[in-house]
């Protein structure tokens, strides 16, 4: 299979996906009422799921090995960018969202460079 | 019921969602990037946006294509972090239930994190169902408006931005600005140590398996934790 129509056929799939998760309380089982325990995974989907994109971008370097030390430039930038998502999330709620991921890559990105600059990376 | 299209609220949704676009813009930018490393042509990655409209999705979906998974565990990968798209289709429901068919099925094509994030306080300060209705479509459709202006935006900036300003490294600090402020309870930090922990320890695991075993992993454990305390706290009430 070429990648192209690969690609064409993830698109519908998961597209197909999305959209039916999104209707599924809404217009689906309206009338039904989430079962409890779907309910209470569901809560801590964000944070696993999230969770287990994130780390391996960060502590692999390149993939497949693991670098859990202070010349992992992007270990150090993921650390600064979270202290600033800490800090700046806590401030309140909707609004506050799109300053804090603002916040959040404009420090990644700048800690990234100044790390790389200062090992003399290009 | 027949529900009558309010423009003032649909205004008042889209001035509304305006703040958000700080942190959406760049995120779509990097979906537009991905899709193209990837190897995406131009009109795929748009499409990608257009039709999944899923950051978190987009993502899994490009990085696990550019690390050459199988179809099946990136369809399935995809699933898992759509899974929470239910947990918001179950929470504004009930606000939505009147509404006739069509409404509801426009409604759900825009319904991501920060339309959720950005009308259930509105739904429950107001029981004007049109009003509401308005208020959501025009917060929905500025968000995927300016998602596919972002992606177009990417597509453009990968083939012109060098690859040494690593700008693939937006992914992960958009995920950390949505990960970190969830972080709050010990559950939720227990989650995140389970999910850290399992992805790195299975990361050799066949067919980039690891993301969604890790994932799920993670979950369990948060669902153990759950029926552990609340059942101490039933102990304790007795």
């Amino acid at each position: 299979m070429s990648r192209e129509l690969t690609i064409w056929l993830l698109i519908f799939a998961v597209g197909a996906i999305t959209y039916t998760a999104r209707l599924s309380f809404i217009a689906l089982f309206a009338r039904r009422d989430m079962p409890p325990l779907l309910a209470e995974a569901l809560k801590h989907v964000p944070v696993a799921m999230v969770t287990a994109i994130v780390v391996p971008a960060v502590v692999f370097m390149p993939p497949g090995v693991l670098r859990i030390d202070p010349a992992n430039a992007k270990l150090i930038a993921a650390l600064a960018a979270g202290a600033v998502a800490w800090w700046s999330g806590s401030a309140g709620p909707t609004m506050a969202v799109g300053r804090t991921a603002a916040a959040t890559i404009a420090v990644g990105m700048g800690v990234l460079w100044l790390l790389r600059y200062l090992m003399g990376q290009p | 019921m027949r529900t009558h299209f309010s423009p003032p609220a649909f205004f008042e949704g889209v001035r509304d969602m305006a703040p958000m676009l700080l942190g959406i813009v760049p995120f779509g930018m990097v979906c537009g990037v991905g899709a193209i490393a990837a190897g995406a042509s131009p009109v795929a990655a748009l499409a990608m946006s257009m039709i999944m409209f899923s950051g978190a999705a987009q993502i899994v979906a490009t990085q696990l294509l550019a690390a050459g998974a199988p179809f099946a565990v990136i369809v399935l990968s995809c699933l898992v972090v759509s899974l929470r798209l239910l947990m918001y289709s179950a929470a504004l429901a009930p606000y939505l239930r009147a509404l006739d068919n069509r409404w509801r099925n426009l409604l759900s094509f825009v319904l991501t994190d920060q339309a959720f994030a950005g009308t259930l306080q509105r739904f429950r300060a107001s029981d004007d169902l049109a009003a509401n209705a308005s208020y959501f479509l025009g917060s929905g459709a500025l968000l995927w408006v300016v998602w596919q202006l972002a992606t177009v935006a990417g597509i453009l900036a990968g083939q012109i931005i060098p690859a040494s300003w690593q700008l693939d490294f937006v992914v992960p600090l958009c995920f950390i600005a949505v990960l970190v402020p969830l972080l709050r309870d010990r559950i939720s930090i227990l989650v995140f140590a389970v999910a850290a922990i399992a992805v790195v320890v299975l990361d050799a695991m066949p067919l980039r398996l690891s993301m969604i075993c890790g994932g799920l992993l993670a979950i369990g454990a948060g669902v153990l934790a759950d029926e552990m305390t609340s059942r101490a706290a039933r102990r304790k009430t007795r």
